[in-house]
């Protein structure tokens, strides 16, 4: 399947909650004080940033997603974080210290820790996109004080993102019919294709902008009821904020050492 | 470029975030004072375009790979600086929530470094003085690849200084950029040329669309560098040589700002003295191998005990719908 394919399939999949039992505004402060505590978590302690998996095994599980999803899309960020922490292990040779006879060096403590600080902060980002939907989270946005032109200009992209893809999957296709085989593009024939599909997304969003006119638009675009704090809201947030930081900052890990 | 969120300690990353959030405030309150009723529609449409766009890869002649386009010049030369950042700003933030590319607590670097480098710095102090008020096919293409090389390199200059300020990288900040620099020039060359193919294009084709049209329109004018063009531009090769010296100079692998906070308050860098129960599991094994072992078996344990809990609870309600 071809990489315009794939998108599209990604943009369609997160348009509405994976769930309706968990509300966006509570889940995107939850994931907000989720991420300063991980990244909080000091770089040579790998022993205190593995406990704080607990939310995202647990969330993902109670919100139906299931963890084992979460986790395999989290592994996409594996290769840069891989690009810049490789080289910790081999500047970094220092004895940090001894498992069964074997040196283990600092580099190597600072390297899982940069690759768990990766995956945690990744896997507590999908599990926000998934479980709120990306109408809710604008609405979210909205009540964060995020300014209304960027509000509606992420639900404008991510409405026209579905077509402007198809559009630009149908030249695709159009091209590698014709193709023999050849999967990119000499650069002037991708200028002329990529600016002709600049072109017609330009007049696109001239047609868009008269149909949004006839129907009363007012330079804003209607935000989703489902964000209002609720009781419910509130107990979500305080229940894993309370975790979140016993996590963070309780030493769980000596309840394993001497 | 796309700094992900184990590359950011978390005071790096809230400074950066509230320099970008305080960027989107100025930045939507000059797009709200642009007087075309059609700029949020078209605004929405570039921004699915440059998202459509970057699948579309280009193949890179004698080298065998390809790629494709980022965007902030191309968007800036269409939609002027400011909406151009509100435009990436949301690209951004869509790529971040539905691709995992490039963290949440680093998206404010992630918009400082690629938005605000190419659409605030290099569209207004490169590529306008190089492209000039008129419309001529070889200036625009040597003002797309000059503001995207300088865009890229300011950028992959903020991602050195940002990760080790963020005390995460064992490489020293000197090395850390002969590494970063060079790829980045490198890309920003093959975005420059892919800008300028496209800009090109619609410069012939439709004019109207670019940001100064109405400059176009004043065809005739020398299409000559002028004085001004050329101090600018030394103006600023020299700032960005200053930024280099300085960022290899401020950059440290000292321990992160929090680690230094707590050592300033406590004289340690741990917050909690270390505790020694008579009942360690692993008392032979050291701290933070015992730590990350025993961690994992706990958090496989949990999942564990949640998928059945949480499954059979979804299978029994799954059953009473039916």
């Amino acid at each position: 399947m071809s990489k315009l394919e794939n998108t599209l399939i990604s943009i369609n999949s997160l348009a509405r909650p994976a769930t309706d039992r968990t509300d966006a505004v509570a889940m995107l402060a939850v994931t907000l004080l989720y991420l300063v505590a991980v990244l909080s978590v000091p770089l040579y302690a790998p022993q205190r940033i593995i406990w704080l998996a607990v939310y995202p095994v647990v969330q993902s599980e109670v919100s139906g997603i299931g963890f084992l999803r979460v986790f395999l899309r989290s592994l996409w960020v594996l290769p840069l974080i891989l690009l810049i922490g490789v080289f910790n292990p081999v500047l970094d040779t220092q004895t940090a210290f001894m498992v069964g006879g074997v040196a283990v060096s600092r580099g190597w403590v600072s390297f899982i820790s940069i690759v768990l600080r990766g995956l945690l902060a990744m896997q507590a980002v999908l599990l926000l996109a998934m479980s709120a939907g990306f109408y809710d989270m604008c609405g979210a946005l909205r009540r964060f004080g995020c300014p209304r032109v960027l509000v509606t200009q992420l639900q404008f992209t991510y409405r026209y993102m579905a077509v402007i893809t198809e559009e630009a999957l149908w030249m695709d296709r159009a091209r590698k019919a014709r193709g023999f085989g050849r999967r990119n593009y000499p650069l002037r024939m991708w200028g002329r294709m990529v600016g002709q599909l600049l072109v017609r997304s330009y007049e696109r969003a001239a047609r868009v902008h008269r149909a949004m006119l006839a129907r009363g638009f007012d330079g804003t675009m209607p935000l989703s009821r489902r964000t209002r704090m609720t009781r419910r809201s509130w107990c979500f947030i305080a229940a894993w904020t309370s975790v979140v930081l016993l996590l963070r900052f309780a030493d769980i890990s000596s309840l394993f050492i001497k | 470029m796309h700094m992900a969120d184990a590359l950011v300690s978390a005071p790096v990353a809230v400074s950066a975030g509230v320099v970008a959030a305080a960027l989107i405030v100025v930045a939507s309150k000059k797009v709200a004072r642009i007087k075309r009723d059609d700029i949020l529609p078209l605004m929405g449409v570039m921004g699915a375009f440059v998202f459509a766009a970057q699948m579309i890869n280009f193949s890179i002649p004698g080298t065998g790979s390809s790629g494709h386009i980022i965007g902030g010049v191309l968007l800036a030369a269409l939609l002027g600086p400011w909406a151009a950042f509100i435009t990436i700003a949301s690209v951004l933030i869509i790529q971040c929530l539905i691709f995992a590319d490039g963290g949440l607590m680093a998206l404010g670097c992630n918009l400082i470094n690629m938005g605000a480098m190419s659409c605030l710095v290099a569209w207004p102090l490169v590529y306008r003085p190089i492209a000039g008020k008129t419309f001529r096919k070889g200036r625009v293409f040597l003002a797309s690849v000059a503001a995207c090389v300088v865009g890229l390199e300011l950028g992959a200059l903020l991602v050195t200084g940002e990760t080790e300020l963020s005390g995460i990288t064992s490489l020293p900040p000197s090395e850390f950029l002969l590494f970063m620099l060079p790829i980045h020039l490198a890309i920003g060359l093959c975005e420059g040329v892919a800008t300028g193919a496209v800009l090109c294009f619609v410069g012939s084709y439709k004019p109207d669309m670019l940001y100064e049209a109405d400059h176009v329109a004043a065809a005739g004018k020398s299409g000559k560098m002028t004085r001004r063009t050329k101090t600018v531009i030394g103006v600023f090769a020299a700032l960005a040589l200053v930024m280099a010296v300085s960022f290899t100079w401020i950059a440290s692998s000292d321990p992160d700002g929090l680690e230094w906070s707590i050592s300033r308050l406590t004289g340690s860098t741990e917050l909690a003295p270390a505790v020694t129960p008579a009942t360690a599991i692993m008392p032979d094994y050291d701290s933070t191998f015992a730590g990350v072992l025993g961690g994992l078996i706990v958090v496989a344990l949990l999942w564990g005990f949640c998928s059945i809990l949480f499954r059979k609870a979804q299978s029994r309600k799954n059953a009473e719908k039916l």
